[in-house]
């Protein structure tokens, strides 16, 4: 291994030249590598391929099929309206998310020691529920004829799932609910992070709570604020188990249906693999275009990476 | 220096994954196999697997008696993680089973991937394999070769609320116009309750009626398909079961109204049973067969239900054959439903079964009538998964799509997928 | 505008009511008789609690074995990823290098794909890999080890980042100035500073091993007393005949190892700097 730092950036650090990052890196790299590097490289090739149950057991030979994978994708109009609604869900949700979860992170630091207990653990049981529990348990929350809501608000027979709006809004509540309190405790622990003197200084000088928020914390909360957000966006954007139980498999004639549960019916529940490794792939670069977009945003901003 | 960062990674690519991992099919001993050893079996686990269980194991005590060095192996999976498994095990011999409980409907899935044996020889050579029931039979073979024996089957029957009925004056149905009728006088005079519990996404409690009127899901834009399948969305209106509440139903969701009351009638399973009796319309149901169009007929059912199989890559057939042979037989299928409410296969079985409970007749009754099966061909998993039916019914009851438009577009999809 | 503390207060009890209402329901659910459960009638309490659901969810065979499993991957995935994770941010913050970026944006790449499309090839990987090394092979506990603490590295590694990067360089150059060696700075000074962050990232860790499925079903095929705690889950999901009660048991008692941990590390992740790089 090479030393790979550069010398004149080092100029406050001259002990270190003999110090290569890489070493740092090598258990990182070496499990990464071979656990993502190898599956990924097998995604983009079975992408290409006609690859299914009867080829993967060796009962048929598997077939080039070129970009077939992907045209068949881009060709079905139903990518197109599915995929539209995942990029505005997700969109939603992720803002949903970042509110609810900042807003509390500064409720935490506000409040006495034990509604800051007992907030904190509901939060972790919203997050420790396993999402097929949480949503299966909204579900029966919401039921049309059996759930308590509606019999207690005495909306007889009305169907949150019904109308493809509301089905998306109460399923993005629960996606808000499980995923809230990451966000929570991430920014609760940075915003303890910050020195008290910053904070007492803003106070000195009587700036609201509003306004501290947005003019010290989010600042210096920014690296760890770029990170939840391009989290949040990876994992909304792939949602899957709480669309799929709460709609029952995409809703109404598939009204529901975002990226993840579509690539699940088309390709991965039917053993179709090389179209499912052609949707991955395509997943991955729409994910990727928009958190490099994100970055660039943000080093515009002055915000080093 | 993204640019070579990118050919670089692509030569890499193109270097070390030339080709795909597959797993080579490892061929079964052709002389059966030992007689001795360890014979590794899996089985469904249920919900409440005690009685189960007691009944497999004294048929494994018994096979083990009468096979001096054997043992059996046996694991209990979780019906929700098949899928994984037997591709796991179709991937990986070594954690491979020899024997198997699976899913009928699963069935070509797995013929394709090559996984099953041909157990042909070994139920001729059975005495009591002649007494499986040709429907019964049919929906275990594929392209003509027998890959599993029919252990359980499952059927759907029409239940409905006796009291509701008495206090309405109506009689059971008996034919597909009365059972309409009914279920718009229960809504009309019970606006509360639904007539007939009926859901979108309910495709084995639809597919009777496209049957029953001659239909096909391999033809499902064929006219009486068309008329079968109207029959069924005609329910799902303000009169019985309006869409807003209904056209997202499965079949679960309908047992849970039924059982809660919320329903006059439903077309669930012998398997409902437990569930109905736990609910609130406990004591207060009766069931008859669904009824077909023509007066005193009975609609096509579907026949869901297990098969006990072999794995193509078992080291033991012969010995794997002998315990199937054993557990399908007609005592243990007889114990079965004593154990777990689940209908014999075999039709002796049936008979000893069907003196024992009266409230199986219907059911019973619904299989000799003759049953219907999926299309036994690989195509059906992904026109199962893609969720095409349910789509189908879910477009015209809400309104989406007029009969003819969502059954061309759903024979669109399976055609394409069949014929792959 | 100073809002009081109480009012504060009594908000924050508010929300965390709401939010904890579903989990009471679960447990509820878990408790209540099955005809109870999908009725015309809900209440939020039972008249007729029973623990059958919870017997029915122990009695399955093997439970014990489940939860420990559970627990021992979870924890060396907590461990595993937390340390591999550090050691990367302290790599990736306090050195320029040229393929920083690069390695930064790769780490997040690999989050992008939806992990159904890498069941197949992480499948074959794992069977080869279990045949040079046994321990990490197809149906041991190693392989969802390894596979849960490369998947949770990712966000670990961009976590710690951030954590790792809040911290003044010049932290580092007086405790180099006192004598201090890079082992030395690592562990005694970044590491307990890192300390709210790390966790954060466990917590995560912890929940991803903790609540995965389909690793668990992709990998343990054969070896049934390997399985994982979300087996004894799936167990009650039949379909058209789901068990509601058992499900909702398990559930609960999937929930509450989560909770456990999450107090045991809670000091952890408000520990404070102590001062040591304020002002």
């Amino acid at each position: 291994m090479t030393t790979v730092v550069a010398e004149p950036h080092d100029r406050l650090r001259p002990r270190r030249r003999t110090w290569t990052p890489w070493w740092l890196l090598l258990p990182a790299v070496v499990i990464l590598g071979a656990l993502f590097g190898y599956p990924m490289g097998q995604l983009g090739l079975l992408s290409v391929l006609d690859f299914r149950q009867a080829q993967v057991s060796g009962g048929q030979p598997t077939r080039f099929l070129g970009l077939a994978n992907y045209a068949r994708i881009f060709g079905d109009p139903q990518f197109w309206s599915v995929l539209s609604a995942t990029v505005l869900f997700a969109a939603a949700c992720v803002v949903a998310t970042l509110a609810v979860g900042a807003g509390l992170a500064v409720l935490l630091t506000r409040i006495s020691k034990w509604p800051r207990l007992l907030l904190s653990l509901a939060a972790m049981a919203a997050w420790a529920v396993p999402a097929v529990s949480g949503s299966t348990v909204w579900m029966f929350l919401f039921d049309t004829d059996l759930g308590l809501v509606n019999q207690t608000l005495g909306l007889d027979g009305v169907n949150w799932m019904y109308d493809r709006y509301s089905a998306f809004a109460l399923v993005g509540a629960v996606v808000v609910w499980h995923s809230f309190p990451f966000v929570m405790v991430t920014l609760y622990a940075g915003i303890e992070a910050i020195p008290g003197s910053v904070l007492e200084a803003a106070a000195i000088d009587g700036a609201s709570t509003w306004r501290t928020f947005w003019q010290i914390m989010v600042p210096i909360l920014r690296p760890l604020l770029a990170i939840v957000v391009i989290q949040s966006i990876i994992w909304d954007f792939k949602v899957f188990t709480q669309i799929y139980v709460m709609t029952r498999g995409g809703g109404i004639a598939g009204q529901n249906l975002t990226l993840n549960v579509w690539a699940y019916q088309q390709a991965f529940a039917a053993g179709e693999y090389g179209l499912g490794a052609a949707i991955g792939v395509v997943m991955m670069v729409i994910l990727l275009v928009v958190t490099l977009l994100y970055l660039r945003t943000l080093r515009r901003t002055g915000e080093p990476l | 220096m993204r640019l070579r960062l990118a050919a670089a990674a692509a030569l890499a690519l193109t270097l070390t994954a030339c080709t795909p991992s597959t797993s080579s099919p490892s061929s079964a001993p052709s002389d059966g196999g030992a007689r001795t050893g360890t014979l590794k079996v899996w089985l469904f686990d249920e919900p409440n697997r005690a009685p189960k269980e007691a009944v497999v194991n004294d048929a494994i005590a018994e096979f083990t008696a009468a096979h001096p060095d054997t043992k059996v192996d046996l694991a209990y999976i979780a019906v929700d993680t098949r899928s994984e498994r037997f591709k796991g095990a179709f991937n990986d011999p070594a954690s491979a089973p020899d024997v198997v409980e699976y899913g009928n409907t699963d069935l070509p899935e797995y013929a394709a991937a090559g996984g099953l044996a041909d157990l042909g020889p070994a139920v001729t050579a059975w005495p009591e394999g002649a007494d499986l029931g040709a429907d019964a039979r049919a929906s275990a073979t594929y392209q003509g070769t027998l890959l599993g024996v029919p252990w359980y089957v499952g059927v759907r029957a029409l239940y409905y609320r006796t009291d509701v009925f008495t206090e309405l004056g109506l009689k059971a149905p008996t034919s597909q116009a009365e059972l309409v009728e009914a279920a718009h006088t229960v809504r009309a005079k019970k606006p509360d309750l639904f007539g007939v519990a009926v859901g979108g996404k309910y495709t084995f409690g639809a597919l009777p009626f496209v049957w029953d009127a001659g239909g096909d899901i391999a033809s499902i834009n064929s006219a009486q398909s068309r008329a079968g399948l109207k029959a069924y969305t005609d329910l799902i209106k303000p009169d019985n079961c309006p869409p807003q509440q209904c056209a997202d139903l499965t079949g679960g969701k309908t047992v849970e109204l039924f059982a809660s009351g919320k329903a006059g009638m439903a077309i669930i399973g012998n398997f409902n049973r437990a569930a109905v009796d736990a609910g609130a319309a406990k004591g207060k149901y009766a069931v008859v067969p669904l009824p077909g169009t023509k007066p005193g007929s009975i609609a096509p059912a579907f026949a869901g239900g297990n098969n006990l199989g072999i794995m193509r890559n078992s080291q033991r057939p012969a010995l794997a054959a002998d315990f199937l042979t054993l557990l399908a037989g007609k005592k243990y299928q007889a114990r079965m439903y004593d154990a777990m409410g689940n209908l014999p296969t075999l039709k002796s079985a049936r008979a000893e079964v069907a003196g024992k409970d009266p409230f199986l007749q219907p059911f019973l009754a619904t299989i000799d009538a003759g049953t219907k099966f999926v299309p036994l061909d690989p195509g059906w998993g992904k026109i199962d998964a893609a969720a095409v039916l349910p789509t189908m019914i879910e477009k015209v009851a809400t309104g989406k799509a007029t009969v003819e438009q969502a059954t061309d577009e759903a024979a669109t999809a399976i055609d394409a997928a069949l014929g792959s | 505008m100073k809002i009081s503390r109480r009012l504060l207060d009594g908000l924050a009890i508010l929300i965390a009511i709401v939010t904890v209402f579903p989990i009471y329901w679960m447990i509820l659910a878990a408790l209540k008789p099955p005809g109870e459960i999908q009725s015309l009638d809900q209440r939020p309490w039972t008249l007729a609690p029973s623990l059958a659901a919870f017997r029915r969810v122990i009695a399955v065979d093997d439970f014990g074995r489940y939860f420990l499993n559970s627990v021992l991957v979870a924890l060396v995935v907590v461990v595993a990823s937390g340390l591999c994770a550090f050691l990367a941010a302290v790599a990736l913050t306090r050195f320029r290098f040229r393929l920083r970026t690069t390695v930064l944006v790769l780490f997040l790449v690999a989050q992008m794909v939806p992990i159904e499309a890498l069941t197949i090839p992480l499948f074959f990987l794992v069977r080869d890999i279990g045949a040079r090394v046994p321990a990490v092979g197809l149906n041991t506990l190693g392989s969802l080890m390894l596979v849960h603490t490369a998947f949770t590295l990712p966000f670990a590694i961009w976590m710690l980042r951030g954590f790792v990067a809040a911290i003044p360089e010049e932290l580092d150059e007086a405790a180099q100035l006192d004598g201090a060696s890079r082992f030395t700075i690592l562990w005694r000074i970044l590491f307990p500073l890192v300390a709210p962050g790390l966790a954060a990232t466990s917590v995560f860790s912890f929940i991803t091993a903790w609540n995965d499925f389909l690793f668990a079903r992709t990998f343990i095929i054969s070896a049934t007393d390997r399985q994982t705690l979300p087996m004894a889950l799936l167990v009650f999901f039949k379909p058209d005949e789901n068990d509601w009660g058992a499900i909702m048991a398990a559930s609960t008692l999937m929930t509450v190892p989560v909770l456990i941990f999450f107090l045991l590390v809670r000091r952890r992740l408000v520990a404070g700097l102590g001062g040591a790089v304020k002002d």
